[in-house]
């Protein structure tokens, strides 16, 4: 500390460099911040601290990082100049000019149209929006499907029936690589308010969910789970459980399957 | 005449493209991000070793400028030093997952380069002369300061990294950071 400065002159690079801890650092920044004639040190030894970065390996951005800032900066421009025209154009009819009160009740429709217009749109964007998201989601869930279906390592284990329900069956597909299993079952409809409930049981430890589900969904075999990567599976079961499922088995087993 | 055009922006100071780019001047941008776009991806592909995360902080940073480029102020320091600055900032806040300020850093990060980098022949010098400055230090000083510098570490965690004693960081980063100053002067 010198002359009621908290900063030595030749700490200003550490300070800039951030190599001070976070509360020495916190109460050096809070003087800067009051005190121009250290501010104006601190900006010079920022400037010579700030070309340690031309010790980085020279690497250029792929040119598509410039195209995409300016096609970003393109459509900026274009949306805030889109309003602009709009407000140019709508009062111009000149036979308007001499009779006020006419011209404002057209505003006003003309207001309420456009903003109808707008919520339309907005509607069909939400619309779209909601759509892409769901494709998306379509498609990813398609394509872990497929990694898990055509992955060498990928074991399939039937599931059997239990006399709790002898004419179910099922099979499940995991990947203990991947950490990600898929399943199938032919179950009938649950009692009212259960649902089935899928678990994945170690060797050692406690049975990991592996979601719960309802026939008509795990009956076209797309049901996908993701369990912890690595684990040693034992064996598969599904329960019935209350809806929303249980965090460990409580139901009748009505599927089994060894490993 | 584009090429004309081009030739005649890459003379233009970075004060005078900023205040095109003030104006909504796409090509006074793109003339800027052809002067630093390769000293910031490079710094942010350095810190945080993975380039499609230095190429959004990259577009982020010429985006911020598109936006907000009136705040520029010529009198408290110099473009290319806010963006390597900046650039680090918001990389190392990336690497430890902390949340940063954009808007502030304009005004509050004032740096002013001890030289000019507004042409190609300035910007290969002074890498030459960094790398020179660098490569002539002892290896731990230059390990540590560019722990410093590229990992964000501060004294202690640099001490614990290299499992050495806080005050033989201190001193090595202390050494460092006079070379530079002496080399830089």
């Amino acid at each position: 500390m010198t002359n009621g400065h908290p900063i030595r002159a030749e700490e200003f690079e550490l300070f800039a460099l951030g190599v001070f801890p976070g509360e020495e650092s916190a109460s050096i920044q809070a003087h800067i911040d009051s005190c121009p004639e250290c501010a104006r040190k601190l900006a010079e030894a920022r400037g010579r601290i700030a070309l340690l970065a031309l010790a980085a390996p020279e690497q250029n951005p792929p040119a598509v990082v410039k195209q995409r800032l300016l096609e970003k900066v393109r459509a900026e421009k274009s949306s805030t100049i889109a309003p602009a025209r709009v407000r140019e154009t709508r009062p111009s009819a000149p036979w308007w000019n001499t009779v006020w009160a006419p011209a404002a009740v057209a505003l006003a429709i003309a207001t309420v149209f456009l903003w109808i217009s707008d919520r339309r749109l907005d509607q069909q964007l939400q619309q779209i929006q909601q759509a892409t998201r769901t494709y998306q989601a379509q498609t990813e869930h398609a394509q872990a499907l497929v990694s898990v279906l055509a992955a060498q390592d990928t074991v399939t284990v039937k599931l059997d029936a239990t006399p709790a329900m002898p004419k179910a069956w099922g099979s499940v597909k995991y990947n203990p690589r991947m950490g990600m299993m898929c399943y199938t079952a032919d179950l009938p409809e649950p009692p009212p308010d259960k649902v089935y409930q899928m678990w994945a049981v170690p060797m050692t430890g406690n049975p990991v969910s592996a979601g719960v589900f309802m026939p008509a969904a795990a009956h076209n075999g797309q049901m996908l789970a993701k369990v912890p990567t690595g684990m040693d599976c034992k064996w598969f079961c599904v329960t019935v459980e209350p809806k929303g499922g249980k965090s460990a088995p409580t139901g009748p087993k009505v599927l089994v399957g060894t490993l | 005449m584009i090429r004309a055009q081009r030739a005649e922006q890459q003379n233009d100071s970075d004060w005078s493209l900023l205040e095109r780019v003030v104006q909504k001047d796409e090509s006074a941008l793109a003339a800027l991000y052809d002067r630093y776009s390769g000293l910031v991806f490079a710094e942010a592909t350095r810190i945080l070793r993975d380039s499609g995360a230095a190429e959004e902080v990259l577009q982020d940073l010429f985006y911020q400028i598109w936006r907000t480029a009136e705040k520029f102020d010529p009198a408290r320091g110099s473009l290319p030093g806010w963006l390597l600055v900046a650039a680090r900032n918001r990389s190392i806040s990336r690497l430890r997952r902390r949340s940063t300020r954009d808007d502030d850093e304009l005004t509050e990060n004032s740096v002013v380069l001890p030289c000019n980098l507004e042409t190609t022949a300035a910007q290969n010098q002074l890498l030459g002369r960094v790398k020179t400055i660098l490569g002539g230090m002892p290896d731990g000083q230059r390990e540590a300061i560019e722990l410093a510098y590229f990992e964000g570490m501060t004294h202690s965690e640099i001490a614990e990294h290299l499992a050495m004693p806080l005050g033989t960081v201190k001193t090595r980063i202390r050494s460092a950071v006079e070379i530079l100053k002496q080399a830089l002067a």
